[in-house]
């Protein structure tokens, strides 16, 4: 049953990436003015009920589980999902930009798939980690990226909307995407979302281990280090922001950067590297 | 039966020398249409007179064909404003019903303008509507015609882009800018030298927002001159380009013969401006700017090639949707018309049937009357009456309805031929 409501959001995702990209693949060719508000309306309706439909996956799984589900990949990809979706929906309902939806969904998707790949698979969290620490640090964190991803498709948008104007003759034949200075803001709002977030996270992760019995803890854990180089580059970006007016064009380039970060830690660490934080 | 026709002429087919003689002036419109109506002759008309067209839509039902009622207006036409029948007709075009139709609508949709999608003509002609409605010049046919004309255009200006895409200079500039900008409010336009286009453009630029007008000149009182307009800051400026910190859009066209904003220089003004965006409009021949001022990460920079591309871009696109809106011209007048002759035709099938059902009824009670029927043989007798009512008329009707429906020109002879030989009486005023 679990299983089946699974396969029912991993589809509703795929059709929302698919009606999201399509959305600004069609662009303004003719005749696309007829039927891109069906797509739209497509493409946020599979978005906003296939966020439903995860959210509920995740209640029943943690309920099946019986402690919140942040143990194996399964768990850990559907609630970065989740975090990008939510993040997603809330930069829509805020400024009505859905052309983030093209980049971001397909990012959730493929989360969801890897996440659907090990569905049937579990593991054991140990009795000591079993509290209300775990939930907050990993929600903060997973927040935290998903703001991040959202500053990397706004950067994305922001790079394809430049080489258009740079190049000059189909520069105002595309109304999908926002303007530079519009890009430009709301990935650097996203940033220092992700960046509050992602300290709140390590703040309450670094606290959690004053409370750890039983389990043996390094600070030295590679995935703590990866996640401060992470932190270093966003707070960087945003210093040199603020001091030298580093916005625009190398603005994106920093969120593309971090958005490798993000990867690097989240992924990277957690296959590759030995970590007190990884995943089974 | 009604005919729809219209007479007119615009830039497609006559200079403005014609035009102007053609041109209405307000009481000459009331005058015109008060001639037309006590002529008796047009019943219904609609004048539309801009500066790229004038154009009459009438309709009339007391004539043999088309061709008839357009004689009647081209020569009132000809007589009003004394203008020879032979110039009148080199130098205008005439549409009977269906052509009339589509050309209003195609007119409506700027499909006929002189640039494609502009959107002033719709306006024009609903100003021309009221008009003539308020002044008693329409009736149901025009009514009808001119409010689906207005639902047509508005339909190819939601499915088509042919609106879409900035096609003069000044409306380029302000596009581009809105797509740099998130907004041009509180923005700072300087405008180098002088010249219809550049302060056209900073016209615009203003009405969309941009707050600060400064005018840079090599002599104070002209820039003193054209600031005045703006409300803006007039500047003397030598080679000094430090007034550019706080500018965010530049329009430059001076006569200077080399670059007046080279790179190097632009590049310290973005570092001390901390790299906010800068969009600079080079409408100088020769430029005024580097080119290589666009290497420079926050500046933007178009020359009046670049202007121009984009304008071209943009109309080859209004042409291609273009096409798409010409289909749906063709099938909504198609529609309209085909609705339109059934709409004619209707009274005169149902006053047919009036008189039929009416006979045979007078003729019943009658016969009722005279004979002792019994309930049941009563109800046989009406019953086979009213089928004999309705297999008589079968044919008829029905060859009527396919007449209208092939598009033959010949129902309003058959509908004629109805009215007289069973002395219908069907007024001309149709019910909704």
């Amino acid at each position: 049953m679990i299983n089946f409501l699974f396969l029912v959001t991993l589809l509703i995702y795929l059709a929302a990436s698919i009606f999201q990209t399509l959305s600004l693949a069609i662009g303004n060719r003719s005749g696309a003015a007829v039927i891109r508000p069906t797509i739209e309306r497509v493409a946020f309706w599979s978005t906003s009920i296939g966020f439903a439909f995860l959210t509920l996956f995740i209640v029943l799984w943690w309920l099946q589980q019986g402690h919140f589900p942040m143990t194996h990949w399964t768990d850990s990809t559907a609630f970065f999902a989740w975090a990008i979706t939510l993040i997603y929906l809330v930069i829509v309902r805020l400024t009505h930009l859905s052309t983030l939806g093209s980049f971001v969904m397909p990012v959730a998707f493929i989360a969801i798939l890897i996440s659907y790949s090990f569905a049937t698979h579990t593991a054991a969290l140990p009795e000591p980690l079993q509290n209300y620490w775990l939930l907050a640090h990993t929600t903060l964190i997973f927040l935290a990226y998903a703001a991040f991803i959202a500053a990397f498709g706004f950067g994305l948008m922001y790079l394809i909307t430049e080489r258009k104007i740079r190049q000059k003759t189909d520069a105002l034949l595309d109304n999908l995407l926002p303007s530079l200075g519009i890009s430009d803001e709301l990935g650097y709002r996203c940033t220092i979302l992700g960046v509050i977030l992602l300290t709140m996270g390590v703040i309450v992760g670094s606290l959690w281990t004053q409370y750890i019995r039983d389990v043996p803890w390094r600070w030295l854990d590679a995935k703590v280090i990866s996640t401060l180089v992470t932190w270093f580059i966003y707070v960087v970006q945003i210093g040199f922001r603020q001091f030298w007016g580093w916005h625009g064009r190398r603005a994106a380039y920093a969120a593309i950067l971090g958005f490798v970060a993000v990867l690097c830690t989240y992924v990277g660490v957690g296959l590759f590297l030995d970590s007190m934080h990884t995943y089974r | 039966m009604n005919q729809i026709v219209s007479v007119g002429t615009s830039h497609h087919v006559a200079p403005i020398e014609f035009r102007e003689r053609l041109a209405f002036s307000e009481e000459q419109l009331i005058e015109f249409l008060q001639h037309l109506r006590e002529s008796d002759q047009v019943q219904e008309a609609v004048i539309l007179s801009t500066c790229n067209r004038v154009e009459i839509y009438a309709v009339a039902n007391a004539v043999r064909n088309a061709d008839a009622a357009a004689k009647i207006l081209v020569e009132f036409l000809s007589r009003y404003h004394q203008i020879d029948m032979e110039s009148l007709k080199r130098w205008s075009y005439v549409h009977h019903n269906l052509e009339t139709i589509r050309h209003l609508f195609r007119v409506t949709s700027s499909l006929d303008s002189m640039v494609v999608g502009e959107s002033q003509i719709l306006g024009q002609i609903k100003s021309a509507y009221d008009f003539s409605r308020s002044s008693g010049g329409t009736g149901t046919v025009l009514n009808r015609l001119f409010t689906k004309a207005f639902s047509v255009g508005k339909r190819i200006r939601s499915e088509t882009t042919i609106t879409t895409g900035a096609v003069s200079i000044s409306y380029a500039a302000v596009e581009l800018a809105k797509k740099i900008f998130n907004t041009l409010e509180g923005k700072t336009v300087a405008i180098i030298g002088a010249g219809e286009m550049s302060e056209l453009t900073a016209k615009h630029l203003v009405a969309n927002g941009v707050s600060n007008v400064i005018v840079a000149n090599r002599t104070y009182e002209r820039a003193v001159k054209v600031a005045q307009k703006f409300n803006g800051i007039p500047l003397a400026y030598s080679s000094d380009l430090d007034f550019l910190i706080d500018v965010d859009i530049v329009i430059s066209s001076t006569n200077a013969p080399d670059y007046l904003i080279k790179r190097k220089p632009l590049a310290d003004i973005m570092r001390k401006r901390k790299h906010r965006y800068m969009f600079l409009i080079d409408i100088a021949v020769p430029r005024d700017v580097e080119p290589d001022v666009s290497k420079l990460d926050s500046a933007f920079l178009y020359n009046i090639d670049d202007l121009e591309a984009v304008i071209a871009s943009n109309l080859k696109d209004r042409q291609q949707e273009a096409v798409r809106a010409e289909q749906i011209v063709s099938e909504e007048a198609k529609r309209f018309y085909d609705q339109l002759q059934i709409f004619e035709v209707n009274p005169t099938i149902k006053a047919l049937h009036q008189q039929f059902r009416q006979i045979a009824d007078s003729e019943l009670q009658a016969c009722f009357y005279k004979a002792t029927l019994s309930d049941q043989q009563e109800v046989a007798v009406a019953s086979m009456t009213q089928a004999i009512v309705k297999k008589l008329l079968h044919h008829p009707m029905e060859n009527l309805r396919c007449a209208v429906n092939d598009g033959d020109a010949d129902h309003g002879q058959y509908v004629q031929a109805l009215r007289e030989l069973f002395a219908l009486d069907v007024s001309d005023e149709h019910t909704e």
